[in-house]
């Protein structure tokens, strides 16, 4: 044959595979509202940037009519790429060819660009659109879910992870997704249960349809399983693609640094925190006043409110900042907030990224419900990620640091770098109200007015230690700062603690309480 | 359906406190965002928002109530 002939039998067989699941498939898929697979990878990735692997691998299974069966692709697509100029590798399983279901090949396809991606040290972006695993390859199929959950993990905290819920992601495939750093999920479109309503329909006798057992917003708002929520694909690949400016390649490098750039004038520091300690106020506008640009990259945004976290830029270099939010639940700690501030904190001492803590809050929230929840297990999870974390730690304290939430957000005690507070800042063992019922118990109860004389008590007892200045005889603040130099300090902690080498003791791996 | 969270319109106390503020009363057109009942409790006066556009269909505290934890303050439409 010559080589003429030779190439237009690639072309032609490309063409072949490129067809995907076909018109009819397509013309569905379009139908759900669902970009397809191969639409969506070249509308997340740099143009032109994306080369295919494995166009040309076919299934072996012979039972249950699959002999003879053609499945372009075997339902997924792989390659590589660049977001920004940054080296991605990246799955897409396709909904058109089978129902985007998991069989063997399907599988070797996906752990084979997994394995690409960890040894190349680049990000991995899986985007998830699946029926689940096919039936008719069996056992097949459980084998390629497990050899993707091993990898998962074994990439975890080395390079970073992102999953992509475009359609249905049911049963067992919900848990690559669970395992990797970051979740995107899409309104009406994504689907994430391990027992869908039929099941539980059956099961329980209990109805409910997809979008209120695992829709976009129940994740990104109810079980926190969701990092990122978007309004149409297109929204989400912009907000993946921001993730990717804020986030090294791998842990052995820092993240892109970018030109510095002040904070916008109309987030003015002096004005945003009120000076009654019970008036609420946004926290992120703190972050906005701080951060380069006034950029602020907010992760679950919708999920454990009481506490906000994300990425911003300090001096053009990435930070990950975590703040107590006194607008909602007066920003208390509780069960949700922990995990959520915790993984964070991982993520970030991972992958070199610098940790901002702005503190504000009244302590834990009390109640039955939380005690019997586990916020005992679920709280020690911030001790032990701001413990463990060995990148610079710089802390804020701006008003209120009670209890055990002043030792939890990133204190003195648990080896921050740098704490700095403002003077309006309250550092104490509990509230002035009931310290001094307490403390002077005795003397209120014996006194002919009560009433009177706690509310003597309670202003003496503020007076005295709701303020910065006890913390700051012993050295467990740095520096009581006015507002105004609060970013010069942050930008110089930064400064003087990039050299940073925290000893550690050497161990296989900590215990935490997960 | 009490299963779903989502769009709650009932708007409860997290925490027990004290009523210091009633803005809306019922019949009353809110948006999302708006102030509806401020709740002093855990050494802060709550704002309770309204999760979404719609009308005041209860109110059931006035200032100065002590709410139990879960009391249902605002019922929206």
């Amino acid at each position: 044959m010559p080589l003429k002939s030779k190439i237009e039998e690639l072309q032609k067989r490309k063409e072949e595979v490129l067809q995907g699941g076909g018109e009819q498939a397509i013309a569905k898929q379009a139908a759900m509202g669902k970009l397809t697979a191969r639409e969506r990878v070249i509308a997340l990735l740099d143009e032109d940037s994306f080369h295919e692997y494995d166009l040309f691998v076919e299934h072996e299974a012979r039972d249950f009519g699959m002999d003879g069966k053609i499945l372009h692709g075997d339902g997924v697509i792989i390659g590589t790429g660049t977001i920004y100029s940054a080296p991605v590798a990246i799955f897409a399983q396709d909904f058109t060819v089978a129902g985007g279901s998991l069989g063997l090949m399907h599988a070797r396809k996906i752990t084979k660009i997994m394995d690409y991606a960890l040894r190349m040290r680049i990000p991995l972006i899986g985007i998830n659109d699946s029926g689940g695993a096919r039936i008719q390859e069996g056992v097949n199929s459980l084998a390629g879910y497990g050899e993707i959950f091993w990898r998962n993990t074994l990439s975890s905290g080395i390079i970073p992870q992102i999953s992509v819920i475009l359609g249905p992601c049911a049963g067992g495939a919900v848990y690559s997704p669970a395992l990797t750093d970051y979740v995107f999920v899409v309104d009406k479109i994504s689907k994430m249960f391990i027992t869908g309503p039929e099941v539980i329909k059956s099961v329980l006798g209990e109805e409910i349809s997809q979008d209120d057992l695992g829709g976009a917003r129940v994740h990104a708002e109810i079980t926190g399983n969701a990092h990122f929520y978007a309004e149409s694909e297109i929204e989400c690949f912009e907000q993946i693609k921001k993730l990717i400016t804020f986030i090294p390649w791998n842990n052995s490098r820092k993240a892109r640094r970018f030109e510095p750039k002040e904070p916008k004038p109309e987030y003015n520091i002096e004005k945003i925190v009120p000076n009654d300690p019970k008036q609420p106020y946004d926290v992120r506008d703190v972050i906005k006043a701080l951060a380069d640009d006034s950029d602020f990259f907010e992760i679950h945004e919708k999920w454990a409110a009481n506490i906000v976290i994300g990425f911003g830029r300090l001096n053009g270099e990435t930070v990950g900042f975590v703040a107590n939010q006194p607008l909602v639940m007066a920003g208390v700690l509780d069960v949700d907030s922990s995990d959520k501030a915790a993984r964070f904190i991982r993520y970030c001492d991972a992958f070199n990224i610098p940790l901002c803590t702005l503190v504000d809050l009244p302590g834990y929230l009390p109640g039955i419900d939380q005690e019997h929840a586990g916020v005992i297990r679920h709280g020690a999870k911030i001790l032990y990620a701001y413990s463990e974390a060995s990148v610079p730690k710089l802390t804020v304290i701006l008003r209120k640091a009670y209890g055990g939430g002043y030792i939890a957000m990133s204190s003195r005690h648990l080896r921050a770098d740098f704490v700095f507070a403002w003077p309006g800042a309250e550092i104490a063992v509990m509230g002035p109200e009931g310290a001094a019922n307490i403390i002077f118990r005795k003397e209120i109860m014996e006194a002919k007015d009560p009433d009177k004389i706690r509310l003597q008590k309670v202003e003496e007892y503020k007076e005295k230690f709701a303020n910065p200045y006890v913390a700051a005889a012993r050295g467990y603040i740095d520096s009581v700062i006015e507002p105004k130099e609060t970013r010069k300090l942050l930008l110089h902690g930064l400064e003087v603690s990039s050299t940073k080498i925290a000893d550690r003791p050497t161990k296989k791996h900590g215990i935490p309480p997960f | 359906m009490a299963l779903n969270r989502l769009d709650n319109k009932q708007l409860t106390a997290f925490i027990p406190g004290t009523i210091i503020d009633v803005k809306v009363k019922v019949g009353q057109q809110v948006k999302q965002g708006e102030i509806l009942v401020i709740l002093d409790a855990m050494k802060m006066h709550n704002r309770i928002l309204s999760p979404i556009n719609t009308t005041v269909k209860e109110v059931n505290v006035k200032t100065g109530d002590r709410v139990a934890k879960g009391f249902v303050m605002v019922v929206l439409d």
